[in-house]
């Protein structure tokens, strides 16, 4: 308060001497009524600073009584008082690019076009880096030693044999306010060409690495860079998060043995404002993808997209639908279009278990001629460590004639939400150019260290 | 006279559609606020009452921490305006339903979000090295801490702030609301410490190390976890050597957070000559306990009945 006082008091002294005499004269009751509301306000000011000091104080004293947390065998102090008092509207400052609640205002085409104010608050105590996590599948098929002679199983050139199927280190964090970014470096077995037994060579390869663009305009989200395009249900998925040991006949006919990976491009999408969910995504890439695509160039690239709804039910559970299309050329510079249509249902109690799923895709493609393919399965985990399942495959094959099917019946066992065996018996036959029957075994075993995403539907 | 009736019908639906337009007009949308748990979702409802919307992004009575995120979890995001999470990586599942919604006022750090845990005195800290031969343990400390009534004035406060940095008109009547809330569980504090006061330095047996902050509230002693480790099924070794400390300690009551299959409470309360108390740790998950106050209730009700 003094301190106030004085200020005033210089104020008013430099005022004066600054002052023409003559203006002093004609103006000084003006001035002196001026004064007398400045040191009003200051003194106003001063008030209002000490309360709100006393009472951030007085918190402070409530924050550092709190009792302490008991030794086992002692019993707890009393609790604080219920009456904390926290700084009210007038006290708390609106930080800097905080706007009051959307849709109270309708926002303006300006508005609307001007990239969103991001947000630089970092917070106390964190450190700021990315997260680590560290993933390895292993898989092992054994079959008849005639059909390891024809090299024609599931993992061709790799029948009867233990492989790290992927052993990958993924980073994955935020950029800076505006960005969020995952770089995947896997290491697997490499699939030997056609034809070929593995000699257990290991290839290194990025398989992600983009950067996700989080404040754009109209809620849009985009992704550059190399990454697994949103298209069908189960491309998104990494191979050791697969439902089953391996990926349905039909998508790695259509699209090999790891479907559209580490395609390079770039892909956006949005949440459409309606009352259900309705996400839509479009995606341009190379098409470096060999079996569907392959022609490699932005001057005839690969366009993928996806309609993907949701609907969900307190009592029945979660359905979800996609629609998915995409045209690109062959690297005989041929047209190759595909769509597919999936669907997911999933139904669980609040206690998480027993959890039942269904889910199915159909794929078909146009390139020489038209062909497709579907596959559907059932898991039933009834406990948390403990599910079974079975899944049904029937696919044509582009370039080929005939058609194949097979049968997949499975068990998992998850010691912990960080460790996986599966064991998956298959039974496939086909016709004409795919004429054959092969019995396999696999086994897998899963492991994530470090952080990992969390489960989606 | 038809065609008067139909003319009067035709009026009277423009006046009604204009009264209606008039009325929508008149009342701007209200904030629409996210909660990621049920206990946040009770305690911002009692705070800002009719002034927001308040949403929850995980069903009553769902276990939060094995959670598979939905795309009904991103619609909510998409919409809302705030954010209130728990601070202590409960909820840590929200952040990837973030990123995908393409809502960034809701991205980690944002003025919008609200980290309602600012400020309590966290137990049980994780120190030294931590990894996950310690299960899915929770590195900033145990996230239950609104099962600690003494925490709640706090755990308000952080709320009606991050509300009132995002709508500063609505900060006098948040903190009144709040100034009510704290008068009528001052009370029902009171209530429930004296329910519970004959039963204070009990040993108490959990399925999930989901109670310490209730412990501390009402001066009981842990007993012991049924879970290896957090997330992590119990071994029979862990059982063998838990029931045989429950037997010398006399525990009575084991508390299965009812989102759990009671298989195993079961089987150690049969064999340590305990009962199984199933309750949720959560406002919600029982009819008529949607409200924190009456959450509570009929926590410390049950569980004084248990220990009689």
């Amino acid at each position: 308060m003094r301190h106030a006082v004085h200020l005033v008091g210089v104020v008013v002294v430099l005022l004066t001497l600054a002052m023409p005499r003559a203006v002093r004269a004609e103006d000084v009751e003006t001035l002196r009524r001026q004064l007398d509301t400045m040191q009003r306000e200051l003194e106003a000011a001063t008030k209002r600073y000490e309360r709100q000091i006393q009472e951030l104080g007085e918190r402070l004293r409530q924050l550092e009584s709190r009792p302490a947390p008991p030794s086992v065998a002692a019993p707890p102090a009393p609790a604080a008082p219920a009456t904390a008092t926290p700084p009210t509207a007038a006290t708390v400052a609106t930080p800097a690019g905080t706007s009051p609640a959307a849709g109270a205002d309708t926002p303006s085409l300006a508005q609307i076009l001007t990239p969103r104010q991001p947000f630089a608050l970092a917070q106390p105590g964190r450190t700021l880096l990315f997260d680590i996590g560290v993933s390895g599948d292993f898989v092992a098929d054994f079959t008849s030693a005639e059909r390891e002679r024809h090299r024609d199983g599931t993992f061709a050139g790799r029948e009867n044999r233990l492989f790290p199927r992927e052993v990958s280190v993924g980073f994955f964090g935020r950029v800076d306010p505006y960005a969020s970014a995952v770089v995947r470096i896997t290491a697997g077995e490499e699939t030997p060409p056609p034809g070929e037994r593995s000699r257990g060579d290991f290839e290194v390869a990025v398989e992600e690495a983009n950067v996700t663009l989080l404040a754009l305009p109209l809620g849009t989200t985009a992704r550059l860079g190399r990454m697994r395009p949103r298209f069908g249900t189960l491309n998104p998925v990494h191979q050791d998060d697969l439902p089953q040991v391996d990926r349905p006949q039909v998508l790695t006919r259509f699209f090999g043995e790891e479907q559209l990976d580490a395609e390079d491009g770039i892909d956006a999408f949005w949440i459409l404002p309606l009352p259900v969910y309705e996400e839509i995504s479009i995606g341009v890439f190379n098409g470096d993808n060999e079996t569907a695509f392959g022609r490699g160039t932005l001057r005839d690239p690969l366009v993928l997209g996806r309609l993907r709804t949701f609907f969900e039910g307190e009592d029945w559970g979660g359905l979800q639908i996609d629609l998915s299309a995409g045209t690109g050329a062959t690297d005989d510079a041929r047209r190759n279009t595909v769509a597919g249509v999936g669907v997911k249902y999933k139904w669980a109690p609040l206690t998480g278990f027993p959890l039942m799923t269904l889910a199915g895709e159909a794929i078909y493609g146009h390139r020489a001629a038209d062909r497709w393919g579907y596959y559907v399965y059932a898991q039933y985990d009834w406990t948390r460590r403990w599910a079974a399942g079975l899944r049904w495959d029937w696919t044509e094959v582009p370039r080929l004639n005939g058609y194949e099917w097979a049968i997949s019946p499975y068990v998992q066992f998850k010691p912990s939400e960080f460790l996986r065996f599966r064991v998956q018996y298959k039974h496939t036959e086909g016709t004409r150019d795919l004429a054959r029957a092969i019995d396999e075994l696999f086994l897998q075993g899963s492991f994530i260290l470090g952080a990992h995403p969390t489960e989606r539907f | 006279m038809a065609p008067r009736l139909r003319a009067l019908g035709l009026l009277a639906a423009i006046v009604a559609l204009g009264v209606t337009a008039l009325a929508g007009a008149a009342d701007p949308p209200r904030m629409r606020v996210v909660a990621t748990l049920p206990d946040l979702w009770s305690l911002t409802r009692a705070v800002a009452g009719d002034l927001v919307t308040v949403d929850v992004a995980t069903r009553f009575g769902q276990n939060p921490h094995d959670l598979e995120i939905r795309p009904s979890q991103t619609l909510l995001i998409r919409r809302a305006d705030v954010l209130v999470r728990n601070g202590l990586e409960e909820d840590a599942w929200i952040d990837p339903v973030v990123e995908g919604a393409g809502n960034p006022r809701l991205l980690r750090g944002s003025p919008s979000v609200i980290e309602a845990s600012r400020g309590i005195r966290v137990l049980r800290v994780a120190t030294g090295p931590v990894d996950r031969s310690m299960g899915d343990v929770h590195p900033m400390g145990n996230p239950h801490y609104t099962l600690d009534p003494a925490n709640i004035p706090l755990v308000t406060a952080n709320i009606v702030e991050g509300l009132t940095r995002v709508a500063p008109e609505l900060g006098a009547r948040l903190e009144e609301q709040r100034q009510n809330f704290l008068d009528t569980l001052a009370p029902a504090e009171r209530r429930w410490r004296e329910t519970l006061a004959p039963y204070r330095g009990a040993r108490i047996v959990s399925y999930h190390d989901s109670w310490p902050y209730f412990y501390q509230a009402y001066g009981f002693v842990d007993g012991g976890v049924i879970e290896d480790r957090p997330g992590v099924p119990a071994s029979p070794q862990h059982v063998a050597a838990l029931v045989r400390r429950m037997r010398e300690q006399g525990v009575k009551v084991v508390l299965l957070e009812n989102w759990y299959l009671p298989d195993t409470a079961n089987l150690v309360a049969r064999q340590a000559g305990a009962r199984v108390l199933a309750l949720p740790q959560s406002p919600g998950a029982v009819k008529g306990t949607q409200d924190y106050i009456a959450h509570m209730d009929h926590l410390v009700r049950a569980l004084a009945e248990a220990l009689r």
